[in-house]
């Protein structure tokens, strides 16, 4: 029954602790630093302690200077191990009596017992104490003496011992130096802690009654919801069985260690948990609104919508030159430029210049969209854990727009691009004005040795005035099919350039997407998952 | 009664005091002889009768007439009037002492104790001289003390005598009428008259210092913060329980603190020095709550007047639930006259309130009895005591209770050498052995020795001045160290501010240079602000700018382009804007982080990394309000030139646009003009507008831009201000006032 239960004990503490452990990995900068070491100072103990023999009870006598630590050491083994006396402080090496020596040893050298002051009840002189068997009582020197100021080492054992023993007596028994320093920093751990009232052979029985109540009062005040009092007296003897019957009921269930982990467990989870009141967890993945936000915020700050109307229109106008109506073109280039008369000439160059330059997207911009998702993200979760979202979607945040910018660059021509068909309807306006040059020649050829008979025409045809309505349909025709293809061919372009930009839009949007899941979805994800990781171990690390 | 005054050392200190006497010459010129005092004191009230009767001396302008008179001349005017309340309290000790124990009896007491008496005594004739001579300033203004706890400005008030006087006096027909039938036998009063220019500097140094305290605030939750809130706390306290009332006080009676640990047998001493049950006593820890003050009943009455510990509640009885503040006063005529022992809570117990009541108690106690016992005198809050004691350079007594009888050679020779190691060596140390405890009372035998000294400081005034003195003097030499410690924390803590202040100065000042670098690297002409400026090119707008004037009115060009670009240029220093606020918000409080304590905590104030709700809308407001100014100042101030204008109108607000374009994205506008590559927009303006006016109009912008980029910040620089001063602000100032204070002090004293 007790094996079961022990077993049970060190499961449930043995993963309260792999998920302190994990507390204290994922908590690296962003808990209290202090509680992180004492987290790692406690996973520590814990380690040695659960490693070495759980068949041994460590239980420490713990009190002020003068309380009759070693006095009360003597009356429970039995001999005069510890030398009592009455200057102050009396103590000064912790003294250590082991019933049952058998595999005490490394528990001992880890306690840092010194060996003249270990003394082992050997077996022969246990007549009637085989209860008491596992027993390492600790003599400890005091904690509120001017030495104890520069020597810690009651503090020390007082932190590692498995059971405690406060010996208090009637004049010290309210001392802060007890009460604040160590009951109230130790509350909930009424298991694993005893209360002794020392002395009390110089109380009268009534007094006796009188302080064991206001005793056992003011450790409820402080939190200890069950104190264990029990009035003894070493020099008569009185009380101390009653204090060996507390210890060997302790020692036989062997379970102090776990329960002593357990309390310290609990109160460093206490404080743990008291920076963070709502165990909250957050989704782990960034939802699809959030990404199509990040997505559009920073196509703005590429500038992609400005992109693909600058796209149209640059190509609306552009095209002119290319499959626009030749006779339209020459007509406006006739008028008189501005730019001439400013001496500016190159303009039209640096214009060009400046349309074929490329796709870049801006810093700022990028930084603020990257800061929004975040915001969003991080509503309602503790400070120190918004940072981090922050840090990581801010990881990488330098190199996007760079990445962005040459990413897109790829799909984003320039705008100064001439499409192949631009250079066929070119060649087919020229081809028309040529035609119309030829026919205007026919013309003039019909009109010169036709009408007015200016020689002998070279050709049949070029004298045939019968023709001449035909060529002059011709030169209507070839000049409306100029006009016609111009206003066709400038509809295909603006349908071309809507097409264009739609693909365009599309692709920066899906490149854009990738390069936003890589640089910054997916750290902040990384980052949420180990939020929720550490909400889950502090879950786990309470019970 | 002036003489009666006077002649009391000389009584009481019988033959140890003889020196006393001769050096008061000043005070001996005045009428002696117990008969002549009456003479001397009914002239004054007759000639000058008060108006008001019935007011009480208002003021402690009366014993200190003229801070300039000489003086030997002072006690002269002033002297009969002052002496009155101390006659008075004088006189009732002596009725009392008649009724109780006749004087030949305590002076049999005194004598065996000197041998064995404290230190003090051993002082040269000199000490003993100045001692007796502050002394007497106490008592020139003893009279007014009683009267007005919180007085204590003598000095000051010296320029209307007269009217002080006249008050005087009519509260010593008062007085005197009550001290008249004691009159005849006045051989016991403690009274001096303390020189008074010395008095006032020093009431006024005094004051000073208190004013210079009380202004001191610690704002800023930096280490140490809670201990000078605490050290000035207790400095203010001292000063008010004690430091002021008792420099205007005699010697007597003097408050005797008993304090220690709990369960030492504090209130089980001071009750068997009583002779019957003044304080609790109990088996429960703590069990004293409320400190006890225990004294002749001939004092009572003038420490329920309350000066000494002015601040405190009176209460007659001990009751349960008393108020923290509060003192509870009996007395017992088993007690030597001229002391009053006052049992104070523990030093150490788990009721923590008791410590600082403590503490309180100590810091306005003439001596010190520190009872400790077997088995706690290696306590280590035990020696905090003794070192804050030694530290003070308080008058100290030790006890050491609870002896078992068959140790206490061990224990008491062992406590002695580390008494001696600690240095207190010379510490008297009175021993009580462990005995039965009958009603709260230890049997006579094993105080009597305690007994007898007390005794002796009662009757032996040398004495017992030596031992006030030593703890006033001890108190005012502590103020040397103390006081130094709160200025500089003071000023560690202005200097926090500072560095705070700078903090937020440094990140915002950070981020308007990086505004300025965005806008001069062209990082600002990127994304949508260049695809709309390719757009606007591009698609031939720029062109259509500018017009030919004799080309008629030509189409009004389609704005859409124009308000496009406009508005992604907002955007685009909207965002550069923005995320620099946020950059320097983080900033901000990541410098506070590093900052120990303070800084911490400030920066945990909801809202201060980020920037404030209000950002976004002020910053369009800023940046729209940016470039209608500058479209103005292109209006205005772009003088187009005449070649120029002749031919070619332009739009203004495009023409503006083309400007911000080529000031913020392409950098530097007013580049030399035989610069090779010049951007476009700068080639366009300058072509337009002439290369003087465009710089003129860029430096311009650009002071402009930063003049209201910088106003934005200010404002969000506000809210870091506002947390700052929300902690309090620190007067650099305080800490200069305090250090001329102490200084000043260390003059008068």
């Amino acid at each position: 029954m007790t094996a079961v239960s022990t077993a049970e004990t060190q499961h449930g503490l043995g993963s309260r602790l792999a998920a302190l452990a994990k507390i204290v990995e994922l908590g690296q900068g962003r808990l209290d630093p202090a509680l992180v070491t004492e987290a790692a100072q406690l996973l520590l103990r814990a380690g040695d302690r659960l490693k070495l023999s759980s068949d041994h009870t460590v239980v420490a006598l713990a009190g002020g200077t003068g309380s009759g630590k070693s006095s009360l050491f003597n009356a429970v083994s039995g001999l005069e191990l510890s030398p009592i006396g009455v200057r102050r402080p009396t103590t000064a090496r912790t003294h250590a009596c082991v019933w049952g020596i058998d595999g005490a040893g490394p528990l001992l050298d880890w306690l840092q017992i010194q060996w003249r002051h270990r003394f082992a009840r050997a077996s022969a002189l246990d007549k009637g104490e085989s209860q008491l068997h596992g027993l390492i009582l600790l003599d400890l020197p005091d904690h509120d003496s001017i030495r104890a100021l520069t020597d810690h080492e009651a503090h020390r054992l007082i932190q590692v011992a498995d059971l405690i023993v406060w010996v208090l007596d009637p004049q010290k028994y309210a001392d802060a130096s007890v009460h604040r320093r160590y009951v109230t920093e130790l509350t909930g751990h009424d298991a694993v802690t005893v209360f002794v009232l020392n002395q009390s052979d110089r109380l009268t029985p009534e007094e006796q009654a009188e302080c064991v109540a206001d005793l056992e009062d003011l450790l409820r005040r402080e939190g200890v919801a069950h104190p264990r009092v029990v009035a003894t007296s070493a020099t008569t003897g009185k009380g101390v069985d009653s204090l060996k019957a507390v210890l060997a009921e302790s020692v036989a269930a062997r379970r102090a260690a776990y329960q002593r982990l357990e309390a310290d467990l609990d109160r460093l989870v206490q404080r743990l948990v008291k920076d963070m009141p709502e165990l909250l967890r957050v989704e782990p993945t960034v939802d699809g609104a959030r990404r199509a936000g990040l997505v559009d915020a920073l196509c703005d700050a590429i500038g992609v919508s400005a992109l693909g109307e600058a796209l149209e229109n640059v190509h609306a106008v552009r095209s002119a030159d290319w499959v626009g109506w030749p006779y339209a073109r020459w007509t406006a280039g006739m008028r008189p430029d501005p730019l001439k008369s400013l001496r500016l000439g190159a303009v039209k160059d640096d214009i060009r210049g400046l349309v074929a330059s490329s796709v870049t997207a801006q810093p700022a911009e990028v930084d603020n969209a990257v800061q929004a998702l975040a915001d969003g993200l991080t509503a309602g979760m503790p400070e120190v854990w918004r940072d981090g979202v922050r840090e990581a979607a801010r990881s990488r945040v330098d190199e996007l727009p760079e990445a962005l910018s040459n990413d897109l660059a790829e799909v984003a021509p320039p705008l100064d691009r001439v499409p192949a068909w631009w250079w066929l309807l070119k060649i087919w306006q020229h081809l028309l004005v040529v035609m119309f040059a030829a026919s205007l020649a026919w013309a003039g050829a019909i009109l010169a040795y036709g009408v007015f008979k200016a020689g002998r025409p070279p050709a049949e045809v070029l004298g045939d005035v019968g023709v001449l309505p035909w060529v002059g349909l011709m030169m209507i025709s070839v000049l409306g099919l100029g006009l016609f293809s111009a206003m066709a061919s400038r509809n295909f372009v603006v349908l071309a350039a809507g097409k264009e930009r739609d693909r365009l839009e599309r692709d920066m949007r899906r490149r854009v997407g990738v390069l936003a899941q890589d640089m910054v979805v997916g750290p902040v994800e990384r980052e949420l998952d180990r939020y929720n990781e550490f909400f889950g171990a502090m879950a786990a690390t309470r019970r | 009664m002036r003489s009666a005054a006077r002649n009391t050392p000389d009584h009481g200190t019988g033959a140890g005091s003889g020196d006393a006497v001769t050096e008061e010459p000043d005070i001996e010129e005045h009428p002696e002889s117990p008969g002549e005092r009456t003479v001397a004191f009914r002239p004054i009230r007759d000639d000058e009768p008060d108006p008001e009767p019935a007011s009480r001396p208002s003021g402690s302008r009366g014993p200190l007439p003229a801070p300039s008179a000489p003086a030997s001349s002072a006690p002269a005017s002033s002297a009969p009037a002052s002496s009155a309340p101390a006659v008075e309290t004088a006189q009732e000790t002596v009725a009392a002492s008649g009724d109780a124990a006749s004087p030949e009896a305590d002076d049999g007491l005194v004598r065996p104790a000197e041998p064995d008496a404290a230190p003090g005594d051993a002082a040269p004739d000199g000490t003993v001289v100045n001692d007796t001579a502050d002394d007497d300033s106490g008592d020139g203004s003893l009279r007014d003390a009683p009267e007005e706890p919180s007085a204590g400005v003598g000095g000051e008030e010296a320029g209307r005598p007269e009217s002080g006087d006249g008050e005087q006096d009519a509260a010593d027909v008062t007085d005197a009428e009550t001290a008249e039938e004691d009159a005849s036998d006045d051989d016991r009063v403690r009274s001096f008259p303390m020189p008074e220019p010395v008095s006032a500097a020093l009431t006024e140094a005094l004051n000073n210092l208190r004013t210079a305290v009380k202004g001191l605030h610690f704002g800023l939750d930096v280490p140490g913060s809670e201990e000078a809130r605490k050290a000035q706390a207790a400095v203010l306290a001292q000063l008010d329980d004690y430091v002021i009332p008792r420099v205007h006080m005699s010697t007597a009676p003097a408050l005797i603190v008993v304090a220690g640990s709990t369960g030492a047998g504090k209130s089980t001493i001071v009750n068997s020095l009583a002779g019957r049950k003044v304080s609790a006593t109990g088996v429960r820890r703590p069990t004293t709550a409320t400190p006890v003050l225990a004294c002749h009943p001939d004092d009572h009455e003038w420490y329920a007047r309350g000066d000494l510990l002015g601040e405190l509640n009176r209460l007659d009885e001990p009751t349960r639930d008393a108020p923290p503040g509060s003192v509870v006063l009996t007395s017992s005529p088993s007690l030597p006259r001229g002391l009053a022992l006052l049992d104070t809570p523990d030093i150490d117990s788990v009721v923590e309130e008791h410590h600082e009541i403590a503490h309180r108690m100590l810091d306005a106690a003439d001596l010190w009895v520190f009872v400790t016992t077997a088995s706690r005198y290696a306590d280590a809050p035990s020696w905090g005591l003794l070192r804050r004691a030694k530290e003070r350079g308080a008058r100290l007594v030790i006890v050491l209770s609870r002896v078992p009888p068959k140790s206490r050679d061990v224990v008491v020779k062992h406590f002695g050498r580390m008494l001696k190691e600690y240095g207190l060596g010379e510490v008297e140390c009175f021993v009580i052995n462990e005995t039965a405890v009958r009603e709260g009372r230890l049997p006579e035998i094993e105080i009597a020795d305690l007994r007898m000294w007390l005794s002796a400081l009662s009757v032996d005034d040398e004495r017992r001045e030596a031992a006030v003195k030593t703890t006033l003097n001890g108190v005012l030499n502590s103020f040397r160290t103390r006081l130094p410690a709160l200025a500089r924390h003071l000023e560690t803590q202005v200097a926090l501010r500072a560095d705070l202040r700078s903090d937020v100065d440094g990140a915002y000042m950070g981020a308007l240079a990086g505004i300025d670098e965005a806008t001069r690297d062209g990082s600002l002409l990127r994304g949508e602000v260049l695809a709309r400026w390719q757009d606007f090119a591009g698609s031939g707008d720029l062109m259509r700018t500018l017009q030919l004037r004799r080309g008629g009115k030509g189409h009004q060009q389609g704005p859409e382009r124009v308000r496009g670009l406009r508005t992604a240029l907002r955007t685009g220093l909207e965002a550069l804007v923005n995320s620099a606020v946020q950059q320097a918000a983080e900033e901000v409080v990541t410098r506070w982080r590093q900052r120990a304590g303070a800084g911490d905590r400030l920066a945990a104030t909801p809202g201060l990394g980020r920037p404030s709700e209000e950002i976004g809308r002020r910053t369009t407001r800023t940046i729209t309000a940016w470039q209608d100014h500058v479209t103005e100042l292109i209006r205005t101030e772009g003088v187009t030139k005449r070649s120029v204008a002749k031919l070619i109108s332009f739009d203004v607000e495009s023409l503006s646009l083309i400007f911000m374009i080529g000031l913020l994205g392409y950098g530097a506008t007013d580049a030399p003009a035989g610069a090779g590559a010049v951007a476009l927009p700068q080639r366009l303006l300058r072509g337009l507008l002439g290369a003087e006016s465009l710089r003129n109009i860029s430096a311009k912008a650009r002071s402009d831009l930063r003049a209201r980029v910088g106003l934005l910040f200010d404002e969000e620089t506000l809210r870091y201000v506002d947390a700052l001063d929300s902690a309090g602000i620190p007067d650099e100032a305080a800490a200069t006032r305090l250090y001329q204070a102490t200084y000043n002090l260390e003059v008068a004293r």
